[in-house]
């Protein structure tokens, strides 16, 4: 009884959740893409990633980095990734940027190549 | 000679929530006898794993269940640090552990809901999975993941502790303890469900042990069995755990055993955080070939005893994996506990045994021919070899 008189006066455990936002902790895996500064290309995420989600792909030809001898960087398929986290993990540089952004359910299929490549552009400008 | 009605229970079914048929043979009202068959989520996953390097088979393999994916983590990580002789720093060790018991508590938590709306108690099934999603974020800010923790990485962890986390892991647990103790007084003294649960699906300790059951349905029966004490891993064997045992063996005993045990789980958590030695859990390379042999590996999963046995040849690759799941021996081996039953209890019964078939399903039953009854390979009928008349 007193059980009933307690929750008819508490907050309702669930949300809206389209309408408001989801409460996500900053821990949590979500959204992540290589930094093209500093990926060196050596594509050991590729390797270790088990659901075959990250494919090397060459840099575009009006960038070089130094550090990044073969010219290749990593990109992630979202639709097959399964936010284990093992490509961040392994990482020898430490290049992915990672976020706590999990809606990115669509229609078209997602991948960090317009978010590598703006990484770029930043690094230009600084 | 008797005639029966048959019943198939499954494998689409309101009552069940996961795909398992039973074939419920009724005298009147009167179970008389139950096949059980399996074989509706079959995945290939043991196979999947012989392709797959030493690293990618962490992920793959805790992929196998959803709520016991920590143990699966575990349990092949364990026996592949044995394999390789690489030994995990204390720390990670006991980040595991609290990993590990989180996800027993809300296991117990989840079936016990599961079990409540099983036999009508809708309101309880909410307000458990309300307070089960308060462990559901402990298990996020600590690994990432509300569901998959994929902490484990061979030689130690992905992630090191917090201290802000751990104080809030704390907090937390002692609004989790006082909910635990509320609904465990609600099952032992709630008129309808002891109506329900007591004294439905008895299982006395000889049977048990016959019939190899394993887990909570075991520890029910008065058999102190459970791995973290008999073979200590992780942190095990600093903590000390203690064997929950009831000695009714019914349903109810089973439901109140996993209320007990997740209040172990909140104690061994906090001591947990409490002893936990300094240093860093996250190792700096991965090993990632290993030498000639086989291991045999075990943990005590939520379900019960959780087996891997892992050959290796050598290299990148593992040669074979296989998997014994604890859901595997109590599903499939009890059918003997459904006998002398009605049939409106034949879901309550299952449910007690905390049946995970995502677990179970790593095996094909391939054709045997039975009477009027085929069961053949799903390939062969997919490929359209076997005509059904």
């Amino acid at each position: 009884m007193r059980e009933v008189i307690s929750n008819i006066f508490s907050r309702p455990a669930t949300i809206q959740y389209p309408r408001e936002p989801a409460a996500v902790s900053s821990e949590y895996r979500g959204l992540h893409y290589p930094d093209l500064n500093k990926c060196i290309g050596c594509s050991l995420c590729m390797v270790d990633c088990p659901a075959n989600a990250i494919k090397m792909v060459k840099l575009p030809p009006d960038y070089t980095n130094p550090k990044n001898p073969r010219g290749i960087y990593p990109v992630v398929d979202y639709g097959k990734c399964v936010f284990c986290y093992q490509c961040v993990f392994v990482c020898p540089v430490k290049a992915y940027i990672t976020s706590n952004k999990f809606d990115m359910a669509d229609y078209v299929t997602h991948n960090s190549q317009a978010l590598s490549l703006k990484t770029i552009r930043k690094g230009d400008k600084g | 000679m008797a005639k029966y009605v048959e019943v198939p229970v499954g494998p689409q079914h309101p009552a069940l929530h996961e795909p398992i048929m039973l074939r419920v043979k009724l005298d009147g009202e009167v179970v008389e006898g139950v096949d059980i068959v399996t074989g509706y989520n079959h995945r290939g996953v043991e196979k999947l794993g012989e392709k797959n390097s030493w690293v990618r088979d962490i992920y793959i393999f805790s992929r196998i269940c959803g709520i016991c994916n920590a143990v699966h983590a575990q349990t092949y990580t364990q026996g592949v640090e044995k394999l390789m002789g690489v030994e995990p720093p204390p720390r990670a060790k006991y980040i595991r552990t609290i990993v590990m018991e989180l996800e027993r508590i809300h296991s117990h938590m989840l079936i016990n809901a599961v079990m409540a709306e099983a036999i009508g108690f809708d309101t309880l099934f909410m307000l458990i999975m309300r307070d089960r999603e308060r462990v559901m974020h402990l298990k996020e800010i600590i690994t990432g993941q509300r569901v998959h923790a994929d902490i484990h990485i061979i030689g130690g962890v992905k992630r090191d502790l917090k201290p802000e986390t751990a104080e809030k892991v704390l907090r937390v647990l002692d609004y989790i303890e006082a909910r635990l103790k509320h609904y465990k007084k609600v099952f032992e003294e709630d008129y309808t469900i002891r109506k329900r649960l007591e004294d439905v699906g008895k299982i006395s300790k000889q049977e048990a042990l016959k019939h190899s059951l394993v887990g909570p349905v075991l520890r029910a029966s008065g058999v102190p069995s459970d791995v973290r004490v008999d073979d200590p891993y992780s942190a095990y064997d600093e903590l000390k755990p203690n064997i929950v045992v009831r000695h009714e063996g019914d349903s109810l005993a089973r439901m109140l055993l996993r209320w007990d045990e997740a209040l172990e789980s909140v104690r061994l958590i906090r001591a947990a955080i409490k002893n936990m030695p300094k240093g860093n859990p996250v190792p700096k390379a991965i090993k990632r070939a290993a030498g000639k042999g086989e291991v045999f590996s075990r943990v005590e999963a939520p379900r019960g005893e959780l087996i891997y046995h892992i050959v290796s040849t050598g290299g990148p690759k593992p040669y074979r994996i296989k998997v014994r799941t604890p859901s595997f021996n109590n599903i499939v081996n009890s059918g003997f506990a459904y006998i002398g039953e009605r049939l409106a209890d034949v879901p309550v019964i299952l449910t007690s045994f905390d049946p995970c078939i995502s677990c179970t399903e790593r095996v094909l039953v391939v054709d045997e021919k039975k009477g009027l009854r085929k069961w053949v390979p799903f390939m062969a009928l997919s490929r359209g070899e076997i005509r059904v008349a």
